[in-house]
């Protein structure tokens, strides 16, 4: 079954073609078989993972392909491999896409274009298997620019809006620039060893076929693609936008599995950037997201803006491992994280649906009586988040700072304030929610807890949030088949052993006190709200974060000024150079030669049969002499 | 005997001959005689080349059959053409139908 | 050797009519040199021992052509009160330079030029059975498009000279 798992991305994509061209007339507008789907590859992945295990790792990669095209010499294989890294990955798609599915049933009630919705969520699915299945860089790259699309149809699902519209564009320019990096990396690649192939390419790289600058040079490529979808500074900024589509959306594509493509990529190619030299970069990348949204998220007011920073930030968690070279912290970190992340943006979805479309955190508060599941699961998700032992975050999160540790006390002292941040900023959001007094009465009567569709999957995932970190432990990974735990599952060069650090708990811990009560008492209701003190304290400060460091504002000013100006420049050229003077020009010049040359034409006919008869001379005697 | 040069060179003539008059004369009529007589010259040329140097194959001989005949048919319409230009302009001088043109 | 005398008298004479027939200043005179031109090749091509193509020559040219040249002539007589119109154009000077040009070019090619195969400069006698088999053999396609030609041809001559009703 391991070597059939394209059949995982097939379902969706074939129940994609089949909703967008029936899905309006399909009953419930074809809801129920996007659940289908989801539930059935759900239910495939299961069948790939137990045949996988069963494999044994002396099989691994499984490789299945075809080949795709052949141009004389040049061949070209489509194919998928299938390793822990991938399995890893199926595991967290298969299961957020269901129950993100399953959500949006509710969710998505009575909203426009229900069945169009419900479509492009499984091309989404569709193209998201196939990236991390994939074999080879090309097919990659396809399947990533099918998730942009889907992610750009998704975010602007209500395109009546206009900052809805504007996001989508956002979100795909800026992914957009970071791609083309990719691709340019890519055909580097190919350049360098003739092949799209990962695996072909990592042994090539390993025994040294390609140039120390090169093969840097390329890799800064590659991950400029990877810090685009995985919205790594400065390409961050798309991602707080993208929160204009559908919540589950956020979810699915901006929490749990399209955002981590990039650190995906990394995790892929992480022998190469070794090779590369590269790893560092990637490591300073990370914690500087990291750090970075961390701040910005204190700022925040939007309840989905500030899931969206603090994804950000985790996703700089995880380079930040994958740049200490622990492929396992990483790929642990994300698969942890895709399940609490999951959790608090459906559980936002949920206070958004409670509380008829309403997400400013200063409008709500006190959410807890009146969305008992939907704030426990939240407050699941948020410990998990923050690091409490012994939920899914922690031992994620305990595994990063353990990879940070060998890499000095400095980058151990930043990833510790960062965590100090998550934490805050959690607590922030978690009690100016649910906790305290409502803010507005009025939003307040109104609310009420959600339907058992959309609580269920909180419910479920809020188990996974406390159950996931526990793979890392050898007794619960060989139950599963996978002895040794999810850090001798995955892992760079050789599997390490997991062993409880218990002064790396101790100060993981003490980083989640200090953080949660930290936020917790600092913006605990009754007292004034701490950003009004904040900003009256500092006001300058407090602007910069709450405007994001600028960064917008750059980006405006940079597109206005410098890219405009240039093109402004450019179609000067165009106009007056290229089609005045060339398109236009070339014309006139015709037309004028025309006007002169036309009084050649005297309309007397001995005069054409001079010319005749002096041209006979003329080429005779031309041929002769050219002849001779 | 006579040498086929010489028939070449009474033919290049005569050609010559014709080209002048159709670039020199004003009447249509005799723009189509010079014509004729280009004509004729051609058709010594082949007759004279077949006879020379390809007597079995005949094949300049059939030519100059063919370039008769065509030349009948061109001799009858163009004088067809010639007298239409007459009886629309009342006249048959060639430089005086200057119509063809921008 | 009476062969040649013969062939020299003839060759300048059709070179003279020839002449006459481009410089002559009436249109009349100039039709009768054309029939005698027309006459001299046809003798040239007796000269070669090709009959058949003497009796055509003699047969369209000098008959028909000239008598369809000459009918046209009457019909685009110019009014009689004979003012003196120019025979000649005014390109006539570089027509001539061009035909003088034209002219040497040939001549100096025929001269110049070794001719393949050829045979002892002898013109050798071609059987009027030879050109019939080839005209109906070799070329029957051409010699059936050259009718359908014709015949299209006069056709278009009778439409085009045609005396409208509404003239």
């Amino acid at each position: 079954m391991a070597e059939h798992a394209w059949i995982l991305a097939a379902v969706p994509g074939i129940a994609f073609i089949v909703m967008a061209a029936l899905g309006r007339n399909l009953p419930r507008q074809g809801d129920w078989l996007a659940v289908l789907c989801a539930t059935s590859i759900f239910g495939l992945f299961f069948a790939v993972l137990a045949n996988f295990l069963n494999l044994g790792g002396g099989a691994w990669p499984v490789l299945n392909s075809i080949e795709w095209t052949a141009i004389g010499d040049f061949k070209l294989n489509m194919g998928i491999a299938v390793d822990p890294i991938t399995i890893v990955m199926l595991a967290v798609i298969t299961t957020v896409a269901l129950m993100v599915n399953i959500f949006s049933v509710g969710y998505m009630k009575g909203e426009p274009r229900y069945w169009w919705y419900f479509a492009v969520l499984q091309l989404f699915v569709a193209s998201m298997l196939m990236l991390v299945l994939a074999d080879n860089l090309l097919l990659l790259y396809v399947a990533w620019e099918l998730v942009g699309l889907s992610s750009f149809l998704l975010i602007g699902h209500y395109w009546e809006r206009r900052s809805a519209v504007e996001a989508a564009k956002k979100a795909f320019i800026t992914t957009r620039v970071g791609d083309v990096g990719l691709l340019i990396g890519i055909i580097l690649f190919w350049e360098a060893t003739g092949t799209f192939n990962i695996l072909d390419i990592i042994h090539y790289v390993e025994e040294g076929a390609i140039g120390d600058t090169r093969l840097f040079v390329t890799m800064m490529f590659i991950l400029l693609g990877a810090m685009g979808k995985s919205a790594q500074l400065p390409f961050h900024v798309w991602l707080p936008d993208a929160m204009e589509g559908p919540t589950p959306v956020s979810a699915l594509i901006h929490a749990a599995t399209m955002v981590v493509a990039g650190v995906y990529l990394v995790a892929r190619l992480l022998p190469v950037f070794e090779a590369a030299g590269a790893l560092d970069v990637v490591l300073v990348i990370g914690l500087l997201t990291a750090l970075f949204s961390g701040v910005v998220a204190f700022a925040q007011t939007d309840i989905k803006k500030v899931l969206a920073y603090s994804t950000v930030s985790q996703l700089g968690f995880m380079f930040v491992a994958l740049g200490a070279g622990y492929a396992s912290a990483g790929m642990f970190h994300l698969f942890t994280h895709a399940f609490f992340k999951a959790l608090l943006f459906l559980g936002a979805g949920s206070v958004i649906i409670g509380t008829h479309h309403h997400q400013e955190m200063g409008q709500l508060g006190g959410l807890w009586r009146k969305m008992p599941i939907t704030a426990g699961t939240f407050l699941i998700g948020s410990l998990a988040l923050a690091g409490l032992f012994p939920l899914a975050g922690f031992w994620s999160k305990d595994e990063i700072l353990h990879a940070v540790e060998g890499q000095g006390t400095f980058f151990f002292f930043l990833i510790s304030i960062a965590a100090i941040m998550t934490a805050f900023y959690t607590a922030r959001l978690f009690v100016r929610t649910f906790l305290g007094k409502p803010q507005d009465e009025e939003i307040a009567s109104h609310t009420r807890e959600t339907g058992p569709v959309m609580t269920l999957p909180l419910v479920f995932l809020a188990f996974m949030s406390i159950v996931a970190g526990f793979f890392i432990f050898h007794d619960f990974g060989s139950a599963f088949g996978f002895p040794g735990g999810f850090s001798e599952f995955v892992f760079l060069h050789y599997p390490h052993a997991f062993h409880v650090d218990w002064g790396l708990v101790g100060l993981s811990t003490a980083l989640f006190v200090i953080g949660t009560f930290g936020g917790a008492w600092f913006y605990w209701n009754g007292r004034l709200d701490r950003s009004t003190v904040m900003a009256e304290w500092q006001p300058k400060v407090y602007e910069m974060v709450q405007r994001k460091f600028y960064f917008d504002d750059l980006y405006q000013f940079l597109i206005d000024r410098v890219v405009l100006g240039f093109s402004y420049l450019v179609s000067w050229f165009d106009r007056f150079a290229v089609n005045d003077t060339g398109v236009d020009g070339s014309a006139t010049m015709t037309g004028y030669a025309g006007f002169l040359l036309k009084h050649l034409q005297t309309g007397r006919v001995p005069n054409y049969a001079m010319a005749i008869a002096a041209g006979v001379v003329a080429l005779t005697l031309i041929s002769l002499a050219v002849g001779s | 005997m006579v040498p086929m040069e010489n028939y070449l060179v009474l033919s290049g003539i005569i050609f010559s001959l014709g080209v002048y008059g159709v670039l020199a004369r004003r009447n249509a009529v005799l723009v189509l005689m010079s014509v004729e007589l280009m004509l004729n010259a051609v058709s010594l040329n082949f007759v004279a080349f077949s006879a020379y140097l390809d007597p079995d194959k005949a094949t300049g001989i059939i030519f100059a059959v063919f370039v008769i005949a065509v030349a009948a048919a061109e001799v009858g319409l163009a004088l067809a053409i010639v007298i239409r230009l007459f009886r629309n302009r009342s006249t048959a001088n060639v430089d005086e139908a200057a119509t063809m043109r921008w | 050797m009476t062969t040649e005398v013969l062939w020299w008298i003839f060759a300048v004479a059709i070179v003279a009519v020839s002449a006459g027939v481009v410089f002559a200043r009436t249109v009349i005179h100039s039709a009768i040199f054309l029939i005698l031109s027309l006459a001299g090749v046809g003798a040239m091509y007796l000269f070669l021992t090709i009959e058949f193509i003497a009796l055509v020559q003699f047969l369209i040219y000098g008959g028909a052509v000239t008598v369809l040249i000459l009918l046209a002539l009457m019909l685009t007589r110019m009014g009689i009160a004979g003012r003196p119109e120019p025979t000649t154009g005014v390109q006539a000077p570089f027509g001539a330079l061009v035909a003088a040009g034209l002219m040497a070019t040939l001549i100096g090619v025929a001269v110049s030029t070794a001719w393949p195969g050829d045979l002892g400069q002898n013109a050798v006698a071609v059987s009027i059975e030879n050109i019939g088999e080839q005209m109906f053999q070799n070329f029957g396609a051409p010699f059936m498009i050259t009718a359908a030609l014709l015949l299209v041809a006069f056709i278009g001559a009778i439409v085009i000279a045609r005396q409208e009703d509404e003239d």
